[in-house]
């Protein structure tokens, strides 16, 4: 890393502090900093300011850093092993799985773990198939695309037609599970969420310089001595089962995936180990951000933070599509 | 021991065959060119003949080992292959694109030592890359890029080089600056090289050995004053040209004449 990049990952490291911060400090309710100081430092003392920080605010804080990290981090891998700057984790059908088995289970009356049960089960079955018709064709770009995108237009058109048979308060809970939402969090979906983010994380990274290789197509990645097929099959299977999790517990969050492997590539370069570790932080630190603005902006009316990532994420795909110069050819 | 051994080797797509019973070996310090036309099998032979494809008959060996037993980790260390194109989505800097040449010496782990940074630095000397180090590789004009892959290539520290049309995108002073690193290295170091050319008047300057591809199969195989003859072109290119020799080399070069020209000449001939 040169100076620029220690300088810039000290920024980085800086907004991901003070975005923890902000989002501790600012929420629906208007609680004084030193209230919550004091809540902060008494967990045990009971009151209202330290119900609120420690049973509402840190939970959902720390979920929307684990699932902001996940799912930047699978953008990464997405993108380079798809070899597309547009892919995200959401490409290949995993979260149309999720959201059809969590409707699924929203429909049938369930509630609770039993929707982040189905939903899970939704994303595994997605994998799955994905992985099964990529196999048979040497895990080739076009075959994993193509089937991941058509698997997710199934489920789309499944959920659809589940919606028309539903009942009105069915498909309205079931719209708002599809918006993206941390404020359910409870303390064993953080302990669930933790355990895949984080090891998956940590293969990702260990697989980091492959990920450099793969960039450059099957072909010569073959020829650098890399075996791709295993490679491209561990890499997507443990970047969907992350993005399974977090979407099976907080809903569709859109563009986290897309857009911080965009900035961070932009900033600190192609180098995948830095680009992981870059895009965990920039991702937890943008979606607890966006997290505090859906409570804060128009509050007490709390948005589901989907949609603020999804203004953000929309303007700024917006951006690089006028900006981006077409695919090149090295 | 030769180095590469192709035995009689056929492969192909789906059910289309390209190569049919391919044969040839190249030893230790070799220089071989393969030619042929456009569709004659060259690139799908230099698929098989690196292992990207299975055979269906025949086999491929490399210092006498079958090429598919052989851990492409460890082929990659000895032998570097440099197709015509490597397509990224992203824009790496050139130094990081070839650092990755590295990638089959270096172990999970491992931080780049000064080995590593050592055949960068002299891949990028060759190539005069060096001053190319901090751009972004979709900035390069044609012939810095087909430069920078070739870097990446010798980054590998190869004992064997096999190339695809290196020269197609570069000028003719490219083509000849490249051609001579190849040449360099293969005469001072001892690098085994096996190269497509399109290019004939290359391939005859350059190669110590040609192999003349028709139709999936060896047309001819020898030094190129027994290739590169006109019964020889215009059989299996289909198309009138003059062999000449070059002045300065004493090898044989080709000139094209239009279809035009090819008349009227032989209605002069006729009228004579």
């Amino acid at each position: 890393m040169n100076n620029k990049k220690i300088a810039l990952f000290l920024i980085l490291s800086g907004i991901f502090v003070c975005g923890i911060a902000f989002a501790v400090m600012l929420g629906g309710s208007r609680l004084s900093i030193t209230d919550i100081f004091y809540a902060l430092m008494h967990p045990k003392v009971e009151s209202q300011a330290a119900t609120i920080i420690w049973q509402l605010r840190i939970p959902r804080v720390v979920m929307g850093l684990l699932v902001g990290s996940g799912l930047a981090c699978c953008g990464v891998v997405f993108q380079a092993v798809l070899r597309n700057s547009l892919a995200e984790p959401y490409t290949l059908g995993v979260a149309n799985g999720a959201a059809l088995g969590a409707i699924t289970a929203i429909i049938l009356n369930l509630t609770g773990i039993c929707i982040a049960g189905f939903s899970f089960l939704g994303s595994l079955i997605t994998i799955f198939l994905v992985y099964a018709i990529a196999s048979r064709k040497r895990f080739s770009n076009t075959t994993l695309i193509l089937g991941g995108v058509t698997l997710g237009f199934l489920y789309s058109s499944v959920i659809l037609l589940l919606f028309a048979l539903a009942k009105k308060e069915g498909v309205h809970s079931a719209i708002l599970w599809l918006m993206g939402d941390l404020s359910y969090t409870r303390p064993h979906m953080i302990i669930i969420t933790a355990s895949f983010v984080l090891s998956g994380v940590a293969v990702l990274i260990f697989f980091a310089r492959d990920l450099d290789i793969i960039c450059l197509g099957d072909q010569k990645a073959r020829h650098l001595g890399l075996n791709v097929v295993f490679i491209k099959s561990i890499l997507f299977l443990v970047s969907s089962v992350i993005t399974g999790v977090c979407v099976s517990f907080v809903g569709i969050i859109g563009f986290v995936g897309l857009i911080i492997p965009h900035i961070c590539r932009f900033l600190f370069g192609v180098n995948h180990r830095l680009l992981l570790i870059t895009s965990a932080i920039l991702g937890a630190a943008f979606l607890i951000i966006c997290d505090t603005m859906a409570r804060f902006i128009a509050r007490p009316l709390e948005l589901p933070v989907g949609v603020i990532t999804g203004i953000f994420g929309g303007l700024f795909f917006l951006g690089l599509l006028l900006k981006s110069k077409k695919w090149e050819i090295f | 021991m030769s180095m590469l051994k192709v035995n009689n080797l056929s492969c192909g797509y789906g059910d289309k065959k390209i190569i049919s019973g391919v044969s040839f070996s190249v030893e230790q310090g070799d220089f071989v060119g393969i030619l042929g036309p456009n569709g004659a099998g060259k690139t799908t032979l230099f698929r098989a003949a690196t292992g990207i494809i299975p055979p269906w008959e025949g086999e491929v060996f490399y210092k006498d080992a079958n090429i598919l037993n052989i851990p492409r980790r460890k082929f990659a260390k000895e032998v570097a292959v440099i197709p015509q194109l490597v397509e990224t989505p992203f824009d790496f800097t050139v130094d990081e694109f070839v650092f990755l040449g590295r990638f089959p010496h270096l172990s999970r782990f491992q931080a780049a030592g000064a080995v590593d940074q050592e055949a960068v630095l002299k891949a990028m000397q060759l190539t005069d890359t060096i001053d190319l180090r901090q751009r972004k590789i979709f900035e390069l004009s044609g012939g810095e890029r087909q430069r920078v892959l070739l870097a990446q290539g010798f980054a590998q520290s190869p004992r064997f080089l096999f190339l695809d049309e290196p020269t197609a995108h570069l000028d003719i002073a490219h083509q000849v600056a490249v051609m001579d690193i190849l040449d360099n290295l293969n005469r001072k170091h001892g690098l085994t090289v096996v190269i497509i050319l399109h290019d004939l008047n290359l391939a005859s300057e350059y190669c110590k050995r040609l192999i003349l591809l028709d139709n999936g199969k060896i047309f001819r195989e020898g030094v190129s004053d027994d290739i590169l003859t006109y019964q020889n072109i215009e059989k299996v290119y289909k198309t009138a040209v003059v062999v000449e020799k070059n002045p300065v080399s004493g090898k044989p070069y080709l000139l094209l004449v239009s279809e035009k020209e090819l008349k009227k000449s032989e209605k002069r001939i006729k009228n004579n």
